[in-house]
């Protein structure tokens, strides 16, 4: 019965309309598998434990939920004693619609199968790539060998010819003798010049590309917690992404929109997070943001940030003893460290993150043609960030690699949005199938205007 | 009279001596490398041994590979602590504001990215300027960033300036002002309502106080005519569009005058020829003594000696008056030429009635008063002239700054301020006295936000704020209201001016406000709400009306058209006139587009911008007149500036009213005979580092009439012989010269001269073709023939083009023809000359400045240049105004030479230069025939990581751009360019990748407005249209002309960039093509 209704209820929203829905209210807080905790709760299931409950209770507490724990409601009180600190934002503008909507929406992500998660383009497609090189090295001995052994033939019967034309002075060269050959050294320099010039190329080529540069970062961030496990979809901090050139660092008020509640953190506890309330002035004692902040003293920081370290220490262990004034001290002078350098002496202001991408002067990049337009996963390009404890440059970011990707990609779009349709070659092409797919080179993308100007 | 119609030319030495002419112009770069300079004999002829070989063989290998080790430095990504809704980092924003300095004034549109204002758009809701934009508008963005601002306030104190508090200025002038009987506040045109408020508090609050108004380059005279005549101190509002024919004494009325980016567009809509078979042009005289921009587009110029303006005007008077019955005034002869010449005008005049336009610049009563006397016989009021929006845009009047210096020469003046721009110890003049005079005023205080002369003799400085820092209004014309708001935060400790005023008038409304509401914010928001908001209707709430006004930067009310045409006293006008002068030489000083009345040369953009006729930069050369003895004979004045060719350029002494300075010299066309001419501006003293002593100073030549008012010329010149040479002539009229024909002086031959060494003529190869097609000309008179002429050529071109090795018809049927194919249209009747585009196309896309040494070396990095040429009579030439950037040509001759293919062709028509790619053999820039490549000799933008290459401009401390203020300016969408790299006009590759984009992500097709290079909306006339070749937009419509031509389109490359053929308006019949005769073998007797 309890399903029955609850499939019911289902039906009377739309699930993709409340899609869009969870992505701008719940999606920072609640985790979109809907099987799992987050900030807040895992949603899935939620209309099964409202069910005891009119329908309007559960509109009221997702549009407000602690007006509905003020209210003595039963359930909202066991929620917020489970929960509490972490108070759920209040959504008055939610319809009821919505609600109904995001609702279905939960079910219907909380009972599908669970799929694969596409891995990132780059590591796509499952199983490795066979290792063939030992076949090389195989072949290499083997020749080798043969190379031996002919040249002893040679050696061998040149001597026997001596020997037979009459020269009784004539000796079976030693087996040494074959590497001071002139053919031998000709050969062996060759081969060592054309390994020189292929690494030095190669080699400057590099110069000044960084994949695999993994910077320490000021503060330990760690993506996998955030966009791994979490599943906090990567737009939704690095916003610039869909709309200009930059995917944009978050500012420290970003973080504040869910660190305001999540004051401690699950791995440092208070040594990460507090550098982001020391940037932006926050002082997670009283909740409020420091008055003036921008003119305090370093002392007088020091004082606001060790106290709330202090007292979570406390809380965390009961008392405060010798540990935790090392522990708290520590963690001050790595704040201090963290928030200034050699042109930034304030620990106030932002916080100077060490840039991992770094692409020359002369390239122009835009994230929105990719994102938006192009439709690509974050991950085509930067690899499995949800997987990063700390952010590496994944790909290697040379032009061959963006030439590459540019002649094999299809045109996101190319039939459905309409500014393409001055290609009209290329859509005339599509529709007799004589051209299966247009590529972004199809369209000039691997032109040079249109990275350098 | 001596004429040739058949040619035309650029300059004396193309005509003069052709072949040297030819060995300038055929190559690229016009010297040797200048390897003798930097390599002395010494350095040539030092051995060089074994063992020094081996010392920098060891040293490269040592630092290629310590090189090669270093790690790459850290860089850090630093983001917003709390972002502003409004940022989003690398999308720019756009905020509605107004360019105003002193009367100039421009409604614009800022843009800003990452928060830092980086260029100037124009804002098309402004009912003045129509979204157009003048060069000096587009420069102020260079202003803000500018090294040598006042950082703070501060006091002078032996010439030096010891900075200050606020608090403490405040103090020492609070003091100052509380003893004071008499306060002088001095300023130029000031358009702000609001500002106006502030002043008329301020001297209520100090009854000895009075504001006193001039302007660095007066109009006067006007306003005192127009007080005379219509009641009060206005420019009348004048209708260049409604005029059919339109007569000009002397004012630049395109260039300078009043409010020429509105004029300027009036004027190109009535040039334009939309309808070959019915063109609808007006017709222009310009009377005048030199060739100003206003004049070079005229189609008749009428040449008199400066003196002889104000007889010229009652010549024209009388003859008007002849035929209206109205009474003669004594005139005194002209010269004979311009008597007839003025006895034909009236007659057009006469039969244009009511649709006749005359003004003047002239700055004498008697003449301005004669000015309205003709526009009332030729019933301009209220048909060409009108009252309903009248100019504010000047209303300096000179007596009062000459009031000001006779108070203090008798010590009666305790506190002088002196507001903005004004700079009367250097404007004025009689400057020097003015300067002595400011010894007797007890405490003097300037508000100027960059170093003067007038600051340098002050007590304190309060520096006002940069306007794109401001807050503030304007009222350029009657009821028109702009509002400018700050873009950027103050980057120094500045003030802004109505605050100081506001604060030291202990002002009752004045209200410190917040941090984001600073005082003056208020206070103007104040204003609106008492004076603007209860005047209009349409908004019941102010704040609404107060956003959308903010949002659109402009706000119209209805105006005020009571003003009354009073009859002149034409015999007192007359008497009032100056009389012409005997004096053997005689000279003319004119305001440039560029640096105006001198407050304009602190930017190196407008410095380093050619003045549109002299074509001159970095000095203000006086121009001497060319004589032709009707032969093969060209003659200087004094048979000075042999050498202009070779970037040298003579030295005379030049006296006028005792006082001696020594001027560099510049040949030029239509100057009057035995008249010189020279800019206005030049030559500052205390500028900071752009500006000082770039030039002469010549107001101390001037001279004030009976009424007080500034005279802009002098009769008692005196030229000594040359006494030296200046080996750094920054005139760029012989640089990049293309498609040029000339004759061999000793075969008699025809020659391309910058393809003469290819092949001979008439061969049928490239090299041989001579009839090459830069510039269309014809006039009105024979339009038909001109449009038959352009067809039979480009039908001839055809056979050229089509010739080709290349494959056009595939790659256009592959390409071209899909997606975008951009191009370009360029109508040379709209175009004016004026030169915004060539600034704006600086500042969008990072052009460095070279300076004036680099300049005369042909090493000036301008993606656009407007070619200037000269076509008709030798003495009296027409003008064409050509601008000329890369052409992007679908063949292009550059594109196959490059060793590197650091250049190339996209599938969209651009011809890309890729700067990281080129190693700099400039194979391209000589294969040009358009030369409009640039190569980075030295490291003009400072990109280089070697300091040893950095290039000073002037004689900067940091070279200009290495400073990270200047930088700031740069747009970050585009590469800045190091060493050794060529660059060229990308067509603004980065707009049309955005413009791209947007389409894209709004899912549409692209329009015409997504994608507008940087020069089309800079243009106030609207004359230059970018567009995609293939939609149906703009573009196309401009295309269908059948006065369009392509430059040198026989070459065979197929340019984007389509012209159309210069039109004057005569009855002279100008034969629509360069002849086969060459110079001085057609001239009538």
């Amino acid at each position: 019965m309890v399903f029955a209704s609850a499939g019911l209820w289902a039906q009377g929203g739309d699930p993709a309309a409340g899609k869009l829905v969870f992505k701008n209210y719940c999606g920072a807080c609640h985790n979109k598998d809907m099987k799992t905790d987050m900030t807040g709760p895992a949603l899935g299931g939620v209309e099964e434990r409202w069910a005891d409950y009119p329908r309007e209770d559960l509109y009221a507490w997702i549009r407000n939920s602690q007006g509905l724990i003020a209210s003595g409601h039963p359930m909202a009180v066991e929620l917020w004693e489970k929960w509490k600190p972490v108070q759920m934002s209040a959504f008055p503008n939610l319809t009821d619609e919505d609600i109904e909507n995001v609702l279905a929406f939960i079910e219907q992500e909380y009972t599908k199968q669970p799929v694969v998660a596409q891995g990132p383009a780059g590591t796509a497609g499952g199983e490795a790539k066979a290792d063939y090189s030992w076949l090389y090295w195989v072949i290499f001995v083997v020749l080798a060998v043969v190379a031996v052994v002919l040249s002893r033939l040679i050696a061998r019967m040149k001597y026997l010819a001596e020997l037979k034309a009459g020269n009784a002075d004539a000796q079976m060269p030693a087996f040494g003798q074959m590497f001071r050959s002139k053919a031998f050294l000709t050969f062996f320099s060759f081969f060592v010049l054309a390994w020189l010039s292929f690494t030095v190329i190669n080699r400057a080529i590099n110069l000044g590309r960084q994949q695999g540069y993994q910077p320490e970062q000021p503060i330990k961030f760690s993506h996998a917690t955030h966009a791994g496990l979490h599943k906090i979809d990567c737009k939704f901090c690095h916003d610039g992404a869909r709309r200009s050139k930059h995917s944009v660092i978050p500012s420290a008020n970003t973080c504040m929109n869910c660190h305001r509640a999540i004051k401690v953190g699950s791995t440092y506890g208070t040594a990460e997070l507090t550098k982001i309330f020391a940037s932006i002035g926050y002082d997670p004692s009283t909740d409020s943001y420091i008055e003036n902040y921008d003119q305090l003293s370093q002392e007088e920081i020091e004082k606001i940030y060790t106290k709330w370290m202090r007292d979570q220490y406390m809380v965390a262990n009961g008392s405060f003893d010798a540990i935790g004034e090392t522990t708290v001290k520590q963690q001050w002078a790595d704040i201090v460290s963290s928030l200034t350098n050699e042109t930034k002496d304030k620990i106030q202001g932002p916080i100077e993150w060490v840039r991992v991408h770094n692409l020359p002067d002369h390239v122009y990049y835009n994230h929105s043609q990719h994102v938006t337009v192009g439709g690509l996963e974050c991950q085509t390009c930067h690899g499995p960030i949800e997987e990063m404890e700390v952010v590496r440059q994944y790909a290697p970011l040379s032009m061959g690699w963006c030439v590459n990707c540019h002649r094999q990609t299809e045109v996101a779009a190319f039939k459905d949005n309409p500014y393409y349709q001055s290609y009209h070659r290329l859509h005339e092409e599509l529709a007799s199938g004589k051209r299966s797919k247009v590529t972004v080179e199809d369209i000039g993308g691997t032109e040079c205007q249109k990275c350098h100007y | 009279m001596k004429k040739n119609k058949q040619n035309f030319w650029v300059g004396v030495a193309q005509l003069k001596d052709t072949q040297k002419f030819e060995e300038i112009s055929s190559n690229e770069f016009p010297e040797e490398l200048p390897l003798e300079k930097t390599l002395t004999e010494e350095v040539l002829q030092a051995p060089a041994s074994r063992r020094d070989f081996l010392k920098y063989l060891g040293f490269g290998l040592g630092a290629a590979t310590i090189a090669a080790s270093c790690d790459i430095p850290v860089k850090r990504a630093i983001p917003y602590v709390v972002k502003p809704d409004e940022i989003v980092p690398g999308i720019a924003n756009y905020y509605a504001s107004t360019f105003v300095r002193g009367g100039d004034y421009c409604s614009v549109l800022v843009k800003t990215r990452e928060g830092r204002p980086i260029k100037i758009e124009g804002n098309s809701l402004c009912p003045v300027t129509r979204g157009g934009t003048s060069a000096r508008a587009q420069a102020s963005v260079l202003d803000l960033y500018n090294v040598n601002r006042f950082q703070g306030p501060g006091m002078m104190k032996d010439g030096k300036f010891k900075a200050m508090s606020w608090e403490e200025l405040d103090k020492k002038v609070s003091t100052a002002l509380s003893s004071a009987a008499v306060v002088r506040i001095l300023t130029h045109t000031n358009l702000s309502p609001t500002f106006k408020a502030v002043l008329k508090e301020f001297t209520e609050r100090y009854p000895g106080a009075k504001v006193l108004t001039y302007d660095p380059v007066s109009c006067s005279a006007l306003l005192q005519a127009s007080e005379a005549t219509h009641g009060a101190a206005i420019v009348p509002e004048f209708h260049f569009d409604k005029a059919d024919t339109i007569v000009s004494f002397g004012a630049d009325f395109l260039g300078t005058w009043i409010s020429p980016v509105e004029y300027a567009r009036q004027y190109a809509s009535r040039r334009r020829i939309e309808d070959v078979k019915h063109p609808n042009m007006s017709y222009h005289v310009q009377v005048e003594s030199h060739m100003s921009l206003t004049g070079s587009n005229a189609d008749k110029r009428i040449l008199i000696r400066p003196s002889e303006q104000g007889a010229a005007i009652a010549a024209l008077y009388n003859a008007l008056a002849a035929k209206n019955g109205a009474p003669a005034v004594p005139a005194p002869k002209i010269n004979d030429k311009a008597a007839a010449a003025i006895k034909e005008l009236s007659n057009r005049l006469q039969s244009a009635k009511g649709k006749a336009l005359v003004v003047s610049g002239s700055n004498n009563l008697g003449d301005q008063l004669l000015i309205n006397a003709i526009n009332q016989l030729l019933d301009s009021y209220g048909n060409t002239i009108g009252f309903e929006r009248v100019s504010k845009q000047r209303q300096g009047m000179d007596r009062e700054a000459q009031e000001l210096l006779g108070e203090m020469n008798k010590g009666a003046v305790d506190v002088l301020i002196v507001l903005g721009d004004a700079n009367p110890a250097w404007e004025l003049p009689n400057a020097e006295e003015f300067r002595a005079a400011m010894a007797k005023v007890k405490t003097k205080i300037s508000m100027v936000g960059v170093p003067n002369e007038t600051a340098s003799l002050c007590d304190y400085i309060a520096p006002d704020h940069h306007y794109l820092e401001s807050w503030g209004d304007a009222e350029p014309k009657a009821g028109v209201y702009s509002l400018q708001q700050p873009t950027i935060a103050p980057l120094f400790n500045t003030r802004q001016a109505g605050e100081s005023l506001l604060r030291w008038a202990e002002s009752a409304n004045f209200d410190p406000g917040t941090a984001e509401e600073p005082p003056y914010y208020r206070y103007l928001k104040k204003f609106w709400k008492e004076n603007l908001f209860p005047q209009q209707s349409a908004y019941s709430d102010f704040q609404k009306f107060w956003d959308h006004s903010l949002h659109d930067g402009i706000f119209s009310l209805p105006a005020n058209a009571d003003y009354a045409v009073n009859p002149v006293d034409v015999q007192a006008a007359a008497g009032m006139q100056e009389k012409p002068s005997s004096a053997e030489l005689e000279m003319a000083f004119y305001e440039t587009v560029n640096i105006g009345g001198g407050q304009y040369a602190t930017n190196p953009w407008l410095m380093e911008m050619p003045d549109p006729v002299a074509r001159t930069t970095w000095n203000n050369y006086m121009a001497i007149p060319v004589y032709w003895d009707g032969g093969n004979e060209w003659k200087a004045f004094k048979g000075l500036n042999e050498n202009e060719i070779y970037g040298m350029a003579d030295k005379v002494e030049v006296e006028i009213g005792g006082r001696k300075q020594t001027v560099d010299c510049i040949r030029q066309f239509g100057l009057a005979e035995n008249t010189l001419a020279m800019a206005l501006g030049y030559g500052r003293e205390q500028i900071g580092v752009c500006g000082y002593q770039e030039g002469v100073n010549v107001n101390p030549w001037l001279g004030l009439d009976k009424n007080g008012n500034v005279r802009y010329y002098a009769t008692d010149v005196a030229v000594s012989d040359k006494v030296g040479e200046d080996d750094a002539f920054a005139c760029v009229q012989y640089h990049h010269t293309m498609g040029v024909k000339g004759k061999d002086p000793k075969t008699g031959e025809e020659l391309n001269v910058d393809e003469k060494t290819v092949m001979t003529l008439r061969e049928g190869y490239q090299g041989g073709l001579t009839e090459r097609s830069v510039l269309y000309y014809g006039s009105t008179k024979n339009l038909a023939e001109l449009v038959e002429h352009i067809k039979e050529k480009r039908s001839e071109a055809q056979e050229w083009v089509e010739n080709s090795l290349y494959p056009y018809d595939e790659y256009n049927e592959k390409y071209y023809s899909q997606g975008h194919h951009w191009g370009m249209h360029i109508d040379m009747n709209a175009c004016i000359g004026c030169g915004a585009c060539q600034v704006a196309c600086i500042a969008e896309n990072n052009v460095p400045v070279v300076g004036r040494k680099e300049v005369s070396r042909h090493h000036e990095m301008t993606w656009l240049r407007i070619d200037r040429y000269f076509f008709g009579d030798y003495e009296n030439p027409h003008v064409a105004y050509q601008p000329m950037m890369c052409q992007h040509c679908d063949n292009a001759p550059c594109e196959n030479v490059c060793p590197v293919a650091a250049t190339n062709h996209s599938s969209e028509g651009l011809n890309q230069m890729t700067y990281n790619r080129c190693i700099g053999t400039r194979y391209c820039a000589n294969n040009c025939p358009y030369k409009v490549r640039r190569f980075n000799w030295l490291d003009f933008s400072t990109a280089d990581i070697f300091p040893a290459n950095e290039y000073y401009v002037s004689n900067e401390e940091v070279p200009f751009g290495a400073d990270n203020l200047t930088r700031m300016v740069l747009n970050p969408d585009v590469t800045v360019r190091s060493r050794g790299v060529i660059e060229k006009c990308s067509f603004c590759v980065q707009r049309l990748q955005e413009g791209k984009l947007t389409a894209k992500k709004e899912g549409r097709k692209l329009v015409d407005a997504d994608v507008r290079s940087a020069c089309q909306t800079a243009c106030p006339t609207g004359a230059i249209t970018f567009g995609d070749l293939n939609s149906k937009g703009d573009l196309a419509k401009r295309l269908d002309s059948p006065l369009n031509y392509y430059v040198l389109e026989e070459v065979g490359i197929r340019p984007s960039v389509a012209y159309s053929a210069r039109v004057v308006n005569t009855d002279e019949s100008l034969k629509p093509e360069r002849g086969e005769e060459a110079h001085g073998e057609n001239h009538e007797g």
